[in-house]
């Protein structure tokens, strides 16, 4: 479950090769990517996100508390 | 049952909508009340009593047995600071008290840093109407009630 969340989320993000870093803060993740028109808010929020900010190739994920979690599944499938 | 969420810090509670981050000023994570810290190194505790559940040198999560979370986030954008000068006292999956210290930190120095200090106070995944007796100005004490959630 958590892990469908995690792979819906990367893609969401462009897929793991647009994925510069993501790093997780207590309620989101600081995502860099390479190209921020690859990023697709709608899908973010399908995948379960409460919000997504994006300023150029820094996108933050707001997923709550879970960002710790989440962003470990992630590193686990790039 | 209702859960009373006391202030981690000393300063002037605030709306959440007065913090500079979208994410808290929109209660996209939860709703409550912020704090504008005053005064130079202090403490930061507890606001309920519970477990540990999340902690990061700038922000920790407290679980109250009964389900309600908190989360004190100390400043905004803080996680650029990589933990400098913010001291923790706990660990993940520790038992605290309400009032006990947390973390130990200088929000003039995160200002001097460039951030804003404010810290918001949130009951994670918590419908607005649940909080009761929000306190959104006014002078604080690390451990003055800032509002009920109710369970």
């Amino acid at each position: 479950m958590a892990q469908d969340k995690a792979a819906a989320i990367l893609a969401a993000l462009g897929g793991g090769d647009n994925v510069v870093e993501i790093e997780p803060c207590i309620t989101r993740l600081r995502c860099e990517v390479e190209d921020g028109s690859k990023v697709d808010e709608a899908a973010l929020k399908n995948a379960g996100a409460h919000g997504v900010m994006v300023q150029g190739s820094v996108v933050q994920v707001v997923v709550g508390p879970e960002a710790d979690t989440l962003a470990e599944d992630i590193e686990d499938l790039r | 049952m209702s859960v009373e969420v006391g202030s981690p810090v000393a300063g002037l509670a605030t709306a959440l909508t007065e913090v500079p981050d979208p994410v808290f000023s929109q209660a996209m994570v939860g709703p409550g009340v912020a704090v504008k810290p005053s005064g130079g190194r202090a403490d930061a505790v507890a606001p309920i009593a519970g477990t540990v559940a999340t902690l990061h040198p700038h922000a920790f999560v407290v679980a109250s047995p009964s389900g309600t979370a908190v989360l004190v986030h100390l400043g905004i954008d803080t996680v650029k600071l990589k933990g400098e000068g913010f001291e923790l006292h706990v660990a993940k999956g520790d038992q605290v008290e309400a009032g006990q210290r947390v973390v130990t930190w200088d929000p003039s120095e995160v200002e001097s840093h460039g951030y804003a200090s404010i810290c918001p106070v949130i009951a994670l995944e918590t419908a607005p109407e649940a909080l009761a007796d929000l306190r959104e100005d006014g002078q604080v004490v690390a451990g003055d009630v800032l509002f009920s959630v109710g369970a």
